[in-house]
Parts: C-alpha cells; sequence; structure tokens
C-alpha cells in the first residue's frame, strides 16, 4: 500500500509537470514574435525620438557595442543613437541616447526601462526631465537642484536626486563609449 | 576590495533602503499575521532568512546553469516555486533530525513560508537584476534580515498597542497596515544613504 | 449533475463582501498594496488574478478524484504555476505596457494564497459550476477593492482617475500617495471603513 501510493504521487506530479511543461512550451513559441515585434518597437519609437530627421537606420557593430546611425532623406549621417545601463535607485535603468558626433552634442535621450519609485524617480520618463540633455555638449554634468543658469546643468527631479544622478551617470559613460568607438573627442 | 564594497553597499541597501516588506511590498501576509509577539517574529525572521538565503543560491544555480543553458525561460516559475517547496521541506526534515530545539522554535512558521510571496520574490529579482553568484547570495540573506527587521519592530510596536487605546474598527489588521505605513515612511528616510 | 443556481449564487455572492479576499479575509496582501498606485494598474492586476484562478479552481475541480491527498498542495502549486506563466507571457504579447508597470506581481500571483487558498478550501471540495461561481465571486471581490484602492491613490497622489487627470493645475498631488507609505496607510484606513460599515449593518 506505501509502496502503491508513493508511487500514485511520482506519477501524478510528473503527469501534471509534463502536460503544464508541453503547454507552456506551446504558449512560449506562440508569443515570443509578438514579445520580439514589442520590444524592437520600442527601440524604433526610441531611435525616432532621439534623432530627429531620420528615415533610415543602420545597426553597427564597434568595439563589442552595438550602435544605431541614422540617415536622412540625403543619405546624410544625422546622427548615433546607442543604450547606456546602469545601476538606479530601485534597479537598472537603460537609457536611449542620440548624438550629434559633428558637433559633440547630444540630441536628446529617451528612457527605455527603470524600476524607480512611481511618482518620484520614475518621472525620469517625463519631458521636463528629459529635456535637461537636450543639445548639451559631451562631457561631466552638474546635477544641481534649481533650474539649470548655464551649460552641462541638470537639474534633479525634486524628491529623486538618486535617480536623476543615476541617470546622469549612465549618460556619461555612455557618452565614453560612443567617443571612443567614433574616434571622436577631438 | 572594490568588489567587497559592492557587497557591502548591497547588502546594506537590501536591508534598510529597499526593504523587502517596507519598500517592496514583498512578505506582507507573514508581517500581518506572526507580529504579534517579538519572540515568535523573532523566530519566523530566522527561518525566513535562513531559506531565503538558500533559495538564492539555489535559484541562480538553477536559472544560470539549466534554464538559461537550455534556453527554457518559460519554465522559470514554475521550477523556482518546485524549488522553493522542495527547499523548505528539506530545511524542515534536515532541522527536525539535527535540531529538535531549532526544530521546536521555528517547525510551524516552515511551512508558511512556501508560500511567502518574499523567497519568490527574491528568485525572480536576482535575474531580474543580473546578479553575480556571490551577490545573489549576499542580496538573499539581506533581504531576510530586512525582513526580520521590519516583523521584529513590527511586533514590537504591536506588543505596546496592546495597551493602547484603538478605536474599535481600527483594532487588528487597520492599525497594523496604518503603523506600516508611518514605519515605511521613517525607512524612505534611509533612501539618500547610498547611491548605488 | 443538476445545476442548483441558487447555490451557486451565494457562491458567488460570499466573494464580493461576506469573504471579500482582502478586506474581511486579509490575504494577498502584497500585490493589494504593491500594484494599485493607479487605477488602471489595480484592474489589470485584479483581472490577471482573476483569470488564474477561475481556471486552476476549474482544472482542479475537474481532476480533484485522481490527485493523492499528500502531494495535493504541489499539483495545486504547479496547475496555478502553469497559468501564471501564461498570464505573463499573454500580457507581455499583446498588453506589454501593463506587462511593465505589474513587473514581478504578475509571476508572484503564483503565490498569492488568495489563489491556493480557495483550491484547498473550495476547488478540492465542490462541483466544478459551483467552484466557477466560487472563482467568479471571489476574482471579482479582489478586483473591485484593488479599482478602489488604485483609483483613491491615484486621485490624491496625481490628481487623475484611470490617467484622467480631474483635479487641474492647482491641485498639488500628495506623492506619499502612490509610494509604499500611502499605499498602507490608505489600506488600513479602507479595512477601518469597511468594519465601521459591516458592523453598523448588523
Amino acid at each position: 500500500m506505501e509502496k502503491n501510493s508513493k508511487k500514485a504521487m511520482i506519477i501524478t506530479l510528473a503527469t501534471i509537470g509534463i502536460i503544464s511543461a508541453l503547454l507552456l512550451s506551446f504558449v512560449y513559441e506562440w508569443t515570443t514574435p509578438y514579445i520580439q515585434a514589442n520590444q524592437a518597437q520600442k527601440q524604433k519609437q526610441a531611435i525616432n525620438e532621439v534623432l530627429p530627421g531620420v528615415v533610415e537606420v543602420k545597426k553597427v557593430e564597434k568595439n563589442g557595442n552595438i550602435f544605431y546611425e541614422g540617415y536622412d532623406a540625403n543619405g546624410n549621417r544625422v546622427g548615433v543613437a546607442f543604450t547606456s545601463t546602469g545601476g538606479g535607485y530601485n534597479g537598472v535603468i537603460e537609457v536611449m541616447i542620440g548624438v550629434n558626433l559633428e558637433q559633440n552634442q547630444i540630441y536628446k535621450i529617451s528612457i527605455l526601462n527603470h524600476q524607480e519609485t512611481p511618482g518620484l524617480g520614475a518621472r525620469i520618463t517625463g519631458k521636463e526631465f528629459k529635456s535637461n540633455f537636450n543639445n548639451q555638449p559631451f562631457g561631466n554634468y552638474n546635477v544641481v537642484k534649481t533650474p539649470p543658469s548655464k551649460e552641462m546643468q541638470v537639474q534633479a527631479i525634486a524628491g529623486a536626486t538618486i535617480s536623476s544622478e543615476s541617470v546622469t551617470e549612465i549618460i556619461e559613460s555612455g557618452l565614453d563609449k560612443v567617443t571612443s568607438a567614433y574616434g571622436g573627442g577631438n | 576590495m572594490e568588489e567587497f564594497t559592492q557587497i557591502l553597499l548591497l547588502f546594506i541597501s537590501t536591508v534598510l533602503i529597499n526593504n523587502f516588506i517596507l519598500v517592496r511590498f514583498l512578505g506582507i501576509c507573514p508581517f500581518l499575521g506572526v507580529s504579534k509577539q517579538v519572540e515568535t517574529a523573532f523566530s519566523m525572521g530566522l527561518a525566513t532568512t535562513f531559506v531565503m538565503t538558500l533559495t538564492a543560491a539555489a535559484t541562480w544555480l538553477i536559472n544560470t546553469f539549466i534554464l538559461e543553458a537550455l534556453n527554457l525561460p518559460f519554465l522559470q516559475y514554475v521550477s523556482f516555486i518546485i524549488v522553493i517547496a522542495s527547499l523548505v521541506q528539506f530545511v524542515e526534515m534536515f532541522i527536525k533530525k539535527t535540531s529538535p530545539v531549532l526544530y521546536k522554535a521555528l517547525g510551524i512558521f516552515l511551512p508558511l513560508i512556501t508560500t511567502n510571496c518574499a523567497i519568490l520574490g527574491l528568485a525572480l529579482l536576482i535575474p531580474l537584476n543580473g546578479y553575480s553568484f556571490i551577490a545573489s547570495v549576499v542580496f538573499g540573506f539581506g533581504a531576510g534580515v530586512g525582513f526580520t527587521l521590519a516583523i521584529v519592530l513590527m511586533a514590537g510596536l504591536r506588543e505596546k498597542l496592546e495597551f493602547g487605546d484603538v478605536p474599535g474598527v481600527l483594532k487588528g489588521v487597520p492599525v497594523t497596515l496604518i503603523i506600516a505605513g508611518i514605519m515605511a515612511m521613517a525607512f524612505m528616510g534611509f533612501s539618500g544613504l547610498i547611491s548605488m | 449533475m443538476a445545476l442548483d443556481l441558487k447555490e451557486m449564487f451565494s457562491d458567488f455572492k460570499n466573494g464580493l463582501w461576506a469573504e471579500n479576499p482582502i478586506i474581511r479575509l486579509v490575504i494577498g496582501m502584497c500585490p493589494t498594496l504593491a500594484v494599485t498606485n493607479t487605477t488602471e494598474n489595480g484592474l489589470a492586476m485584479g483581472l490577471a488574478t482573476s483569470f488564474v484562478l477561475i481556471s486552476s479552481e476549474i482544472v482542479i475541480s475537474l481532476i480533484k478524484k485522481l490527485i493523492p491527498a499528500n502531494v495535493r498542495i504541489p499539483s495545486y502549486i504547479l496547475i496555478i504555476a502553469t497559468f501564471v506563466t501564461f498570464v505573463d507571457y499573454f500580457l507581455k504579447a499583446f498588453y506589454p505596457g501593463i506587462a511593465e508597470s505589474l513587473s514581478i506581481f504578475v509571476p508572484l500571483i503564483v503565490v498569492n494564497c488568495l489563489i491556493l487558498g480557495r483550491q484547498e478550501a473550495f476547488a478540492s471540495q465542490h462541483s466544478t459550476p459551483r467552484a466557477i461561481a466560487d472563482g467568479v465571486g471571489m476574482g471579482l471581490g479582489f478586483t473591485w477593492v484593488l479599482v478602489l484602492l488604485g483609483a483613491i491613490r491615484e486621485f490624491f497622489g496625481m490628481g487623475s482617475i484611470f490617467g484622467l487627470t480631474l483635479l487641474g493645475e492647482w491641485y498639488r498631488p500628495m506623492v506619499i500617495m502612490v509610494l509604499p507609505a500611502g499605499a498602507f496607510i490608505t489600506l488600513g484606513i479602507l479595512v477601518g471603513i469597511m468594519n465601521y460599515i459591516s458592523r453598523e449593518g448588523k
């Protein structure tokens, strides 16, 4: 009796496990294309957001990093977009940065992923904060608590200085990446 | 040395800044249910910390060497919950055989731990944050210490509250939740401690 | 097997108020507090949980006789985890925005005590139609509290409901309401009010 019930236990659990694994592999097959399309869509939107007037995007790999070169209708390179990640207040933050390499300037930035506190750190995705970086020259930025009075200043979000500083650091390290890959920096 | 500092910072931030109960909302059920007395709360915290540290190690190994190696991400939730359930069972049997005293103190809490969402939450956060093996174990241990800290503090407050004059409708759960809210506000004060 | 509609209706009604999972049984607290910073998140979480609850109750009430008693709980957890994985991939594929804002609280439905609790207390002992009635009632009971909590927190914390701004520029949002502290306090007061209402009713 004891032996039988043990057998029954194992058979039951194994059966449920196998059925569950089978069903889930179908679900995985079915949803993966959609999930990948969503991610590609999100990335494309972010690239278009950070590079103005781009009609064609080329993916290139340099120094082991991926860059997206954006070209306008005449085939001129407008700029380069790329992602940079780093630690935030609650978790990893992923930023898409669009730069003008001819003038060593940032066009715009966009936040791809983050886990910051809703209502506080999550405001890094807001226009108000992101526009801090619009047309800023490359370099090291100062995070300040008042409206910026000169170049290279970034106004922190009230109550979320850490998130603001994290994004700034992620952007700075990203700029190092792009200048070393494209040999810029002059 | 650099690495050691990183690990230490991770530990402190897991215990205080990103406290599992008060900031991440993981493990609320035992936090409300087993926080009437400091002594039982401490035992619960101890048992949870123990299981959390083991879970962090076990799920990191499984995720890295089985799920990622064989490209089976869709089995993540199913396998994590099985690992946790078996781990809890194993710990229970082990303690029962080796230390009857410890078993008496922790025994009744162990089955409760399987459905403590802090444990599964921990297992899920590790791959999400991309921690190394050592960082995962420290993260698990820190999460347990933070859990213990919050639940013991709450139990201390509730013991005092027994003598307080709480309006009838707020007795029990409501007042516990409100106190938790005030504790969460106090813990927000730690947020400037470290910038990761 | 005759359907007893009256019995089913009382099973359904049970979850809405008398044994409401959140305010009366006080279970499933983690998602209740964590994802109710907006009304939309509360609704999405409520529906996702309801789906898992109802599906598992159906399956378990159907196969309850085949499962040996001593592996009951592991079997239930396996079945629940399967449905949860399904919901997670479904949301990621078709509602990526919602999947992102609920993040790890979708997989954490696996350990929502509400779901396992209902399998053990109800589905494993009753017929499938009654299990469905129970699942729908409990699911709705869970959802309405989440939506209400989300609405209160979003209204005070951001001046909007379902993302629609209701209060003008003059309103300075109480940020604390969308932070963890606000979640605990709002739910505490809400449960207190519900206690008051049900006591008056007696």
